[in-house]
């Protein structure tokens, strides 16, 4: 390097004016302050990235608290009621009273401990369908993913069907050839016409994560293949398999909902969606006794919407354009404060 | 070759992203000049802001990135506080904008013949259709594409032609400045030749100014006429293209100029750079180079040099060595 | 071309599947079939009957020749008879009740995307203004709502107390169906709570669905090119954004019929509305067979016809498509 120790300089300082200096942003510090940006919590920095973006997420953490709540209320509920959900408990069509809390149905049976008890079935038949339905997914969509080829072709025809055909047609004729279709049969044909976006999202990813150095690495290296799905493509799939069973449960909660309200159900089973059947069969409204439809209606719509806001926080966190949009708001408005306006959208 | 006039000054340009808990500056407070006539080439690894400076200057900054502060002055005004009239007449006249992929930068479902004739039609619309189709023909012509592909679809076209497309339609309106993001990164070795060849003809012929962004210095180096070398968003270096590498000031550009190959001559060790970039997120006191340099001095880190001009050299560097 | 034909084989090939699930899937289920066929008639049909039905099942031939004779019942669309509405065929009802039906949900398919395609450009094109903050949830939201509950609230509101609306069916009793505007504003008239309870459903999905794809592609280079050349924001929203966001909606179109139609199950059912779900709810009951096997394979080619239209609107749409 030449030796300029002593060449004499011009600072670009002299050549920055007034008004230059005068236009000068504020610091990191100050500019995190008016926008009001505020540090990751550290506790999330233990966790994987992914689950650290939803933890922080409000919406999707007000569904999943949602969800959580009534999870504890089909533990604990029934713990709070005497009755049998499926005897008569008192007079038919009684309003809220002390007895009973949200009133009778028209066979007089407690519409709490019907709640109650049927929040365990509903739950549990979507959660076993929505399982079911991940894990048959996982399955074939690690499998198409992975191995390619015929197998591939084969089974993507299979997941393309399973999406095209309409599902609802396809359960009534299983269900109704049934003599009756409890609330377990109902969860298994939910599962088996329910699999189809999980296997979809799972081949796409296998596939973009097959042709990475590491997974070469490890064939080349003569590991079985088995090992290779196991150790290596599955922890990555995680994330997305957690995603689609969380959807798959709510959804297949809200599919019993409304087969049985239809009917399709057994009559005799306590769910949400029996409940509903029954209010509409014995023309609650009709009658006046609201309460024999609100509590099986709100839960349902509880359980809708949860899915709603975890979708919605998915949905932001897989698409980082989305994510950006919350902020945006404050920085049209610390332009405006400058007399400047945003250059795209 | 260019004049001394200057067109555009940009002072103490500095852009944030704005990220859900952090701030990150990916350019901080940095001045330069393009003059009439010049083709200046920023060059810099990925990440070092360069893009970025790229479209705050043509206004294209997208959120979450935010010009935080400073000025992009041209003719005395300052381009970043235009409101929404004066920016449409600045939009695609003044200054028009190469994007580095040609797919991306055409809308597929719409024929190329609309791309170039839309913007004719909306800042010249006393030339009607038929005078925008002849523009377009026109721009064919000058690109070297058959003009009766007009009509076709972009992907219908090779990358090469794709390019020469966006750059016929970044001279629809004879602007006096195109800046051109990578326009040839995506390229084979052998299309980015005929590319740059063909924007070297045209601005000789046509007079425009050229900011030119890439990481490949050795192309920049034939073609431009000046060079800003940044690093992690600051501009370490200006220089005239001839004297970069032969005569490096900043310890960054004589890293960078030792990590290239030479084609011919002995086969000689390469040196990368060890260590990696700071976090913009949280960015060191003192010189952002001084962790990776090899002659950092004590006040490297603890006081960031300024950019300070050498006209004898007719270069500008930010260095303590140097004082 | 050679996209839509290999799309049309596909179609082809799902509707077989239906068409051989609908054929094994009583053979598989515990019991006789057509002992079970037999009964629901509850002893109303005559000996040649009871043989026909005896010989579909399983006495004559082999299970291949019974496949084969039901596929060929299906492509003459004789889907046998009715225990409801004795002695008419299967496929009366079946195509009465999907008029009816189609009415319904096509009047709400079409609101329902309009709406909620134009307000998830507005939210899109203002994000995080006052608009996409306060819509945007909401829509959602009611997105959320299960198809019964909303309808049976719309029912017990304006049908019941109110009283502003009919108590259900398509059209009063006594009108004749023709194609006089008395006649239509009368069945517009006792279709608006039904399609409103489906409508507010579903335009939400829209208004979402239309949202993200605007605000994936209003960050493509080309968008954010069209702004730098200066174009004015109409040209810029409907001849480089929308047109472009057009694309994934169609196929979301395609995909939500079968939704929907899971959707005018209940509604139809609420509103005594006498569509293919109202019928098939009655067909449920009483275990009418026919009808149920019917409305799988009607609506299996619903499906499938919208998804292929939706392809052939994305190849007139889609110039990538074509070849060449």
């Amino acid at each position: 390097m030449a030796d300029v120790t002593h060449t004499p300089s011009m600072t670009l300082l002299d050549r920055l004016d007034e008004a230059a200096i005068a236009s000068a942003a504020p610091s990191q510090t100050e500019l995190m302050r008016e926008l009001r940006i505020k540090g990751r919590p550290g506790w999330t920095s233990n966790l994987p990235p992914s689950l650290a973006a939803f933890v922080t997420n409000p919406k999707g953490m007000t569904g999943v608290i949602v969800l959580l709540g009534l999870i504890l209320f089909s533990l604990l509920g029934p713990v709070f009621s005497e009755y049998n959900p499926q005897r008569r408990a008192g007079k038919p069509h009684v309003a809220p009273s002390y007895e009973h809390v949200m009133g009778t149905t028209r066979m007089g049976k407690d519409v709490y401990t019907q709640l109650a008890y049927g929040s365990r079935t509903s739950l549990a038949v979507g959660f076993g369908a929505g399982l079911a339905a991940a894990l048959i997914g996982l399955a074939v969509g690690i499998s198409a993913g992975y191995f390619g080829g015929r197998i591939d072709d084969v089974l993507t025809f299979l997941v393309n069907v399973v999406l095209v055909l309409p599902g609802l047609p396809l359960i009534i004729v299983i269900a109704s050839l049934v003599d009756s279709a409890g609330p377990l049969v109902i969860g298994i044909v939910l599962a088996l016409t329910g699999w189809g976006w999980s296997a979809r999202t799972i081949r796409t990813q296998t596939m973009s994560l097959r042709t990475r150095e590491f997974i070469l690495a490890a064939e080349l290296m003569g590991e079985r293949k088995w090992r290779i799905i196991l150790k290596e493509i599955f922890p990555n799939m995680l994330s997305f398999f957690m995603g689609g069973l969380v959807l798959g449960t709510i959804s297949a909660i809200l599919a019993e909902a409304a087969l049985s309200f239809i009917g399709l159900g057994d009559p005799n089973a306590v769910t949400w969606g029996t409940m509903l059947y029954w209010a509409q069969n014995n023309m609650a409204l009709q009658v006046g006794a609201w309460w024999e439809i609100w509590p099986p209606a709100i839960a349902i719509m509880l359980t809708g919407a949860a899915l709603v806001m975890i979708n919605f926080a998915v949905d932001e966190i897989t698409n980082p354009q989305l994510k950006a949009s919350r902020k945006i708001g404050r920085i049209r408005r610390f332009l405006a404060r400058r007399g400047r306006s945003a250059d795209v959208f | 070759m260019y004049s001394d006039r200057v067109l555009m000054q940009v002072r103490n340009l500095t852009v944030d992203y704005v990220g859900d808990h952090s701030v990150a500056r990916a350019v901080n407070g940095i001045d330069f000049d393009i003059r009439e006539g010049e083709a200046f080439g920023l060059a810099g690894e990925s990440g070092c802001g360069k893009s970025t400076v790229a479209f705050a200057l043509a206004r294209l900054t997208r959120l979450p990135g935010l010009v935080s502060g400073g000025e992009v002055r041209l003719n005395g005004e300052d381009v970043l506080k235009f409101d929404k009239a004066r920016l449409k007449a600045y939009r695609w006249n003044e200054v028009s904008f190469v994007f580095q992929s040609a797919m991306n930068a055409l809308n597929p479902v719409i024929p190329v013949s609309e791309q170039i004739m839309d913007v004719i039609e909306t800042h010249q619309p006393d030339l009607g259709a038929e005078g925008a189709r002849k523009r377009a023909v026109e721009l064919f012509d000058l690109v070297g594409i058959p003009s009766k592909r007009l009509d076709d679809y972009p992907h219908q076209f090779s990358g090469g032609m794709r390019q020469r497309i966006c750059i016929a339609i970044a001279l629809a309106l004879q602007p006096r400045l195109i800046i051109m993001d990578e326009p040839t990164t995506a390229l084979d070795v052998v299309v980015q030749r005929d590319i740059i060849e063909q924007i070297v003809e045209l601005k000789g012929r046509l007079g425009f100014s050229v900011l030119f962004i890439t990481h490949d210095l050795g192309l920049m180096i034939e073609f431009c006429d000046r060079i800003g070398v940044m690093y992690s968003g600051e501009l370490v270096e200006v220089a005239p293209a001839e004297t970069i590498l032969t005569d490096p000031r900043h310890p960054y550009t004589r890293a960078l100029g030792n990590s290239f190959p030479p084609l011919t001559g002995p086969r000689l060790r390469m040196e990368g750079i060890p260590g990696t970039p700071p976090d913009l997120r949280a960015l060191p006191q003192g010189c952002r180079f001084a962790p990776r340099c090899p002659h950092a001095m004590d006040i490297c880190r603890s006081v960031a040099p300024e950019l300070r001009a050498y006209p004898e050299l007719r270069s500008e560097a930010a260095c303590h060595l140097l004082n | 071309m050679t996209y839509i034909l290999r799309r049309v084989a596909f179609y082809l090939a799902a509707f077989f599947v239906a068409v051989t699930l609908n054929f094994f899937i009583p053979r598989i289920m515990p019991g006789d079939p057509s002992a079970r066929i037999i009964a629901s008639f509850q002893g109303r049909l005559n000996d040649a009957q009871v043989e026909a039905i005896r010989a579909s099942y399983g006495t004559t031939g082999s299970l291949w020749e019974q496949y084969i004779g039901y596929v060929g019942q299906v492509l003459r669309m004789d889907f046998g008879i009715s225990t409801v509405q004795f002695p008419e065929p299967t496929s009366s009802l079946l195509f009465y009740g999907a008029t009816w039906t189609l009415v319904l949900v096509g009047i709400a398919i079409a609101l329902a995307f309009l709406i909620g395609t134009m307000m998830g450009i507005h939210a899109a094109w203002n994000r995080g203004g006052f608009f996409d903050s306060v819509f945007t949830p909401i829509n959602v939201m009611l997105n959320a709502f299960t198809p019964a509950v909303v309808a049976l609230l719309l029912f017990y509101a304006f049908s019941l107390q109110l009283q502003w609306f009919p108590l259900g069916r398509a059209h009063s009793t006594g009108l004749v169906p023709s194609w006089d505007p008395q006649f239509i504003g009368n069945v517009l008239y006792h279709a608006t709570l039904p399609v409103l309870s489906i409508l507010i459903v579903s335009f939400g999905g829209w208004h979402l669905g239309m949202r993200n794809v605007m605000i994936n592609l209003l960050n493509e280079d080309f968008v954010i090119l069209a702004r730098a050349k200066g174009l004015s924001d109409r040209r810029v929203r409907y001849r480089y954004v929308a047109r472009n966001a057009i694309l994934p909606q169609i196929t979301s179109l395609a995909l939500s019929v079968g939704f929907l139609l899971g959707g005018a199950l209940v509604t139809e059912q609420v509103f005594n509305y006498p569509g293919l779900g109202k019928f098939t709810v009655t067909a449920i009951e009483s275990r009418d067979y026919s009808f149920i096997q019917a409305q799988l394979l009607l609506l299996t080619m619903s499906v499938l016809v919208a998804n292929l239209l939706s392809d052939i609107a994305n190849v007139i749409l889609d110039p990538r498509l074509r070849k060449g």
